[in-house]
């Protein structure tokens, strides 16, 4: 009786994540799995089972996607192959996000790997800028504009400071730090993405 | 080296293999095969991959699932076998597979 009851909560949930399919194919596969969890049950062995399931949620989303996959290589027309492709990439939500942030690092360690270089070939365009009146920082190049060769006229407006460079011969090593930090910490972020859309069962199984 | 993730890839791609290569010889439930897939471990294919992968195979129309009622009464199960393009498929792919696993065998070795 126990055991009837744990199957019906099974199939109520499935049937559940299983929403968004047409009821004939929901009806399909719940019969599946019911047979599937009694002849496991008649074994002395449903917890079992259930377990290497997975949780209903998790059970429905190995038939969707592969529903959708089916769907994204039929010939289904366009609209239909890019829904597919969508919804299998909403599902996938974990592997854009790490795209994201970790890219987002990976372009910060070129801009400080490129500042780096800069400071080697023109040490003059290279540094951490400080704009005197707006107290601005800028970490980069910067193409200081060359003072006018006159001396402004008498009542014209002053011309703007100059950003002043704080760091100096410290530009390179900081620079050169900096990319190789960031650059780290983007691959551990890549990685940890990966392990997480890993999903994997003990032994790589599938 | 990252071993679980590396075969969990190598699986994905033969699973589909191994399930109409059990089937090509006998109708089967989705519990015959895992039972018979218990002694293949190094396939890895689990209670929660092999029902979806039916499910596609039978849709794609390489499968024929009937469901048959015990004689004793009682709830019955789904076995499936073969359809004519499910053994055209088959031997395609065990051509490809004879092929990639020598080709793979001669640089990396047996």
């Amino acid at each position: 009786m126990a055991d009837d009851k744990a199957i019906e909560t099974y199939l109520k949930g499935l049937r559940r994540a299983l929403r968004t399919l047409p009821e004939g194919d929901r009806d399909e596969i719940a019969a599946e799995i019911r047979a599937h969890l009694d002849h496991r049950a008649r074994e002395g062995r449903l917890q079992e089972a259930m377990k290497a399931l997975g949780s209903p949620e998790k059970c429905a989303r190995g038939f969707l996607e592969e529903i959708k996959i089916q769907d994204a290589f039929a010939d289904g027309g366009p609209t239909k192959t890019v829904g597919a492709l969508l919804a299998l990439a909403s599902r996938r939500a974990t592997a854009a996000a790490g795209l994201f942030v970790s890219g987002v690092f990976f372009l910060i360690a070129v801009g400080f790997a490129i500042t780096a270089a800069v400071e080697v070939v023109a040490p003059d365009k290279a540094g951490l800028w400080v704009g005197r009146e707006a107290g601005v920082y800028v970490f980069g190049t910067y193409d200081a504009p060359t003072p006018p060769d006159a001396p402004p006229a008498p009542g014209a407006p002053a011309p703007p400071a100059p950003p002043q460079e704080l760091l100096g011969r410290w530009l390179l090593p900081v620079a050169a730090g900096l990319s190789v930090l960031t650059f780290i910490i983007g691959q551990w972020l890549a990685r940890m993405f990966v392990r997480l859309m890993a999903r994997r069962k003990p032994g790589g199984a599938i | 080296m990252d071993l679980d993730a590396w075969k969990s890839q190598l699986r994905k791609g033969a699973a589909e293999l191994a399930v109409l290569g059990l089937l090509s010889g006998e109708a089967r439930s989705g519990i015959g095969l895992l039972d018979a897939l218990a002694r293949l471990p190094e396939i890895g294919l689990s209670d929660g991959s092999i029902y979806p992968l039916l499910n596609r195979l039978e849709r794609e129309g390489r499968i024929r699932g009937q469901w048959e009622t015990p004689k004793g009464g009682g709830r019955g199960q789904k076995l499936y076998a073969l359809t004519p393009e499910g053994r055209a498929a088959l031997k395609s792919m065990r051509a490809a597979w004879r092929g990639f696993r020598d080709e793979l065998s001669s640089i990396a070795g047996d």
